[in-house]
């Protein structure tokens, strides 16, 4: 995979007002400081990639991103209103969706029953009402469709899909419900090459609807490959934003690690860290 | 998965095949059913058995026992209103909650089968249900005399270890010594559960809090053998005043030794075994007693011991 | 790579499941191979022994109702990822507490039936609402209810009334108009002229000397069919049985999905309350009256019956019907290996052989589900 991708890269989003935007979010958990001020917007249409190694303060960031936490400090901006999630519902409903790498799926459960959790459509029969699972069914079918799956049924638990096709799913779902903003969680991390390239596709064509995607990922390699911007995080803090093309995998690889021991160590392995 | 599935039907039909032949081939001739209330841990009731073991080999009768195994009485309504549905020629029941056991037994009875009382009941309510008669020891009689007795050897306080609490039957035994005393039940009595340790434990924790108590009595060998262990334990055994309602091989083995005073016999024996020669004889000759039989209540002290050592757990 | 966006072509690796591995993967199997072996074991063992007239049949279907009652609870919970291990006293509680409101307090009946269900199931949302904000599990929470429960089923009648069972209920239920509802009999005239036609035994002698041996449909086996079809309703056709199974799948994915997870499973300790307290109703008002030691490890039957009935320990994945047909297996063999004659200190062999063969069948089954060899 070269640096330039198969990708399409959308129109340049540096012109289009961000739908969420984040600034000097402090989180602490006692005396322990997990973010120190970190600033970060997403616009639609891009995939903006927030990248750090473990411990870097991600998956705080994601978290308070997504309502799971409050922050200690800073300003959340939905669509240029302030705002205040008080639990993840709350982000969900303003259109943020969060796809977790293991809590995308229950695996007991079938594809359809999955992709309408939470969000059951309903019709009534009497003046009772009942779970309407045709459509839930016919729906399902055709979003999988769309997303390059192929179900045996809709019934198919989703136990029997791969690592990659669980994370479309749990992406498609985001999507059909409106999202405005999809947070993906490391979706790649587990993944091998051929179904990493299939979720890295998958983030490509949500991004053409508009939607702002935030890629976590600690692998260079894949952020590069769909982002359109890059943050990288570091102990709690933010080493600044790079659009693409200003960037090279050695610098970000460099920021990510604090710009300490990697530098040697990328000599004797040769830039494949 | 075919063969799992196989595995285990095979090893189900295997393991059934037997015991159902095995009941197949007992006797022919009349059947009859004996229900206890007892759970499955009581071994008292191991005496039962084989009476009416023994009575159904010599009458030459088909007979079983059956029980709820955690002792839970609507459970036994169940049982009761499943063997009537067999169709056995008498059922032979304990009366351990007139109120739940009593629309399955005047059932069984209007659809034409026998029915005797035994042991837990009395002779009203037997005869008020329609059945035959009522074999066994009015309960809160025998706690009655046996308080007597103790007031007469000058007890003024006891313990009363309750393995049963639940049990209508048992606390009757308590309140009717306590009567028999002419004192309060008030928190003489002991919820001791059905687990010897827990009993034992109790038991000396009662004593040790309060050492003036005059008397322990137990309510049958479930309690009574741990309590003899905790005295042991405590230096108490012999000391204190120790009666016991039931026998059993430990209880047997304390009266002679002195430890236990007096125990309390129903004659288990004549319950399950009497009803069994009564019902046979009744269907095939028409003879039925005039009365209902008081089976206990008799004091076997170290002095009357004899048979009771040489058959205790087995029919005494 | 850009092939992705088209519609994938089959995946070669992906076998054809036959039909035989899809009914497998259908929860409720294991309950109708076991009902049918069950039945065709007891029609070759016991055909003729009163098993299949019509007092044995109410037999074994009072018993295998009340097993249901208590299975429907049970199994929803389970498959919303909890236990209830305090359903057995529940049962002594409820029946306790009906019993001393209306002997001991001399409510009228109704009053003390419709107190009772809630303060039952107020203690089943405490149950629940203990195991959501403690995050223990909920054997450990509904363990200790278990004890406390039996406890007061024991402590209060005798501090009350001086003894364990209280009687009586039966003559202070008279003329109440709740109390059928639990404790009557549906379809009277239907029995009464199958009997007079012959179709079924009757009395030959007594006060009912003439009338049928079985005289109606106890409402125990409406409440039965009742809850099971409403089980069922609310699992497979509802939004809210995607929530139960969500819940017990997975209950993080679930809360980030948007399932309010929390309200969910307290609301199925209180379901499983419900039923607990339904089953004591209808024992009280059949039996006439409440004792310390009624519901005696009816925890574990029910979860018996549920596990027989196909659905996970684990949570989230069951069925309400395969629950209802364990129940049924339940109690035609506890009822069933008497009337064919096997000695019923037995029966516990059976149940252990019965609910380690469905133990395995279900691993092997979510296996098959997940893809996980």
């Amino acid at each position: 995979m070269t640096r330039d991708g198969t990708f399409h890269h959308g129109d340049p989003a540096a012109g289009k007002t961000p739908i969420i935007e984040m600034r000097n979010i402090e989180k602490h958990f006692g005396s322990v400081i997990a973010l120190a001020g970190v600033s970060f917007d997403v616009r639609p249409g891009e995939c903006h990639c927030l990248l750090g190694d473990n411990g870097a303060g991600k998956s705080t960031f994601i978290k308070v991103m997504s309502g799971v936490h409050k922050p200690t400090a800073g300003e959340i901006r939905f669509e240029g209103k302030p705002m205040h999630f008080e639990d993840p519902r709350d982000a969900i409903s303003a259109g943020i969706a969060t796809v977790h790498q293991h809590l995308a799926m229950i695996p007991l459960m079938s594809v359809s029953r999955n992709f309408f959790m939470g969000n059951e459509p309903e019709r009534k029969v009497a003046g009772i009402r009942f779970f309407d699972k045709k459509r839930a069914d016919a729906v399902t079918m055709e979003e999988m469709r769309k997303m390059g799956i192929n179900l045996r049924g809709p019934d198919q638990a989703v136990g029997t899909l791969s690592g990659g096709e669980r994370q479309t799913v749990a992406i498609a779902r985001a999507v059909h419900f409106g999202a405005k903003i999809l947070i993906l969680d490391e979706p790649t991390s587990a993944l091998g090459v051929r179904q990493t390239s299939n979720v890295l596709a998958t983030i490509d064509r949500v991004r053409k609807q508009g939607i702002g995607v935030v890629f976590i990922s600690h692998n260079v390699r894949h952020a590069l490959a769909v982002g359109d911007r890059f943050t990288v995080l570091n102990r709690g803090k933010t080493l600044g934003t790079a659009e693409r093309g200003g960037i090279t995998p050695e610098e970000l690889q460099d920021l990510m690690a604090g710009g300490q021991e990697l530098a040697l160590l990328e000599g004797s392995l040769g830039g494949t860290v | 998965m075919i063969s799992a599935a196989k595995k285990v039907l095979l090893a189900t039909a295997v393991a059934t095949l037997p015991m159902v032949l095995a009941s197949t081939a007992s006797a022919e001739g009349e059947k009859y059913v004996l229900v206890s209330h007892a759970p499955d841990s009581d071994s008292w009731w191991n005496t039962i058995k084989n009476s009416i073991a023994l009575a159904g080999e010599q009458m030459d009768v088909e007979v079983e026992y059956r029980n709820p195994p955690t002792g839970d009485i609507a459970d036994m309504a169940r049982i009761i209103e499943q063997v009537a549905a067999s169709g056995p020629d008498g059922i032979i029941t304990t009366l351990a909650d007139f109120d739940v056991l009593s629309g399955p037994i005047r059932s069984a009875v209007d659809s034409g089968v026998d029915v005797i009382i035994m042991n837990t009941g009395s002779a009203e309510q037997a005869r008020e249900l329609g059945a035959l008669m009522y074999v066994g020891q009015p309960e809160y009689d025998a706690g009655f005399a046996a308080g007597q007795r103790a007031k007469d050897d000058g007890i003024t306080s006891f313990l009363c270890v309750n393995h049963a609490i639940q049990q209508p039957t048992l606390v009757q035994r308590c309140q009717g010594f306590a009567d028999g005393l002419g004192v309060e039940l008030g928190n003489q009595m002991l919820d001791s559960g059905t687990d010897p340790a827990e009993i034992k434990n109790r038991v000396m924790a009662y004593l040790s809090a309060n050492p003036d108590t005059d008397a322990i009595l137990t309510l049958g060998p479930l309690s009574a053998d741990p309590t003899l262990l905790a005295l042991d334990e405590n230096g108490m055994a012999g000391d204190i005043y120790f009666g016991t309602f039931d026998l059993g091989e430990e209880i047997v083995k304390g009266i002679t030794s002195g430890v236990i005073e007096w125990g309390i016999d129903q004659q288990p024996f004549l319950q399950a075994y009497l009803p069994v020669v009564i019902l046979t004889n009744y269907h095939r000759y028409g003879v039925l007693p005039g009365n209902n039989i008081n089976s206990g209540p008799g004091f076997i002290t170290a002095d009357n011991l004899g048979k009771i050592e040489e058959f205790a757990g087995e029919y005494r | 790579m850009t092939n992705a966006a088209q519609p994938a072509a089959p995946d070669e690796r992906i076998k054809e499941i036959s039909a035989f591995r899809k009914a497998l993967i259908r929860p409720e199997l294991g309950g109708i191979v076991g009902t049918i072996a069950v039945f065709t074991f007891f029609g070759l063992f016991a055909f003729d022994s009163g098993m299949f007239n019509s007092q044995g049949i109410m037999n074994w279907s009072v018993v295998s109702a009340q097993f249901m009652i208590i299975a429907v609870g049970a199994c929803l919970l389970m498959i919303a990822g909890e236990f209830d291990l305090s359903v057995g006293s529940m049962i002594g509680f409820a029946g306790m507490m009906i019993a001393i409101f209306s002997i001991t307090y001399g409510w009228p009946v109704w009053l003390a039936i419709i107190v009772t269900f809630v303060l039952c199931c107020s203690i089943g949302a405490l149950n629940g609402w203990i195991v959501i904000r403690t995050g223990l599990p909920s054997f450990i929470v509904t363990l200790a209810f278990l004890f406390i429960l039996r406890g007061f089923t024991i402590f209060l009648p005798q501090v009350l009334e001086r003894k364990t069972i209280i009687g009586g209920v039966s003559d202070a239920a008279e003329g109440d108009w709740l109390a059928p509802i639990f404790g009557g009999k549906i379809l009277k005239g239907l029995f009464t002229w199958l009997g007079d036609a012959g179709v079924i035994a009757t009395f030959d002698r007594g006060t009912n000397a003439g009338q049928p041996v079985v005289d109606g449909i106890p409402m125990l086996i409406v409440w039965a069919l009742g809850l099971i079809v409403f089980g069922h309703v609310l699992l497979t056709k509802t939004r809210f049985g995607n929530w139960l199974f969500a819940a017990g799948g997975d209950a993080e994915a679930a809360r980030y999905s948007g399932v309010p997870v929390n309200r969910v499973k307290i609301l199925m300790f209180m379901f499983t309350a419900f039923c607990a307290t339904v089953f004591a109703v209808c024992q009280v008002m059949e039996f006439g009256s409440a004792g310390a030691d009624r519901g005696l490890l009816k925890e574990f039957e029910a979860i018996i019956a549920v596990v027989i009935g196909g659905a996970l320990l684990t949570g989230g994945y069951g069925s309400v019907i395969g629950a209802a047909l364990g129940a049924l297996i339940f109690g035609v063999v506890q009822q069933g290996l008497f009337f064919a004659g096997v000695e019923s200190s037995l029966f516990r062999v059976f149940l252990g052989v019965i609910l380690l063969g469905a133990v395995i069948l279900n691993t092997y089954i979510r296996r098959i589900i997940t893809g996980e060899r």
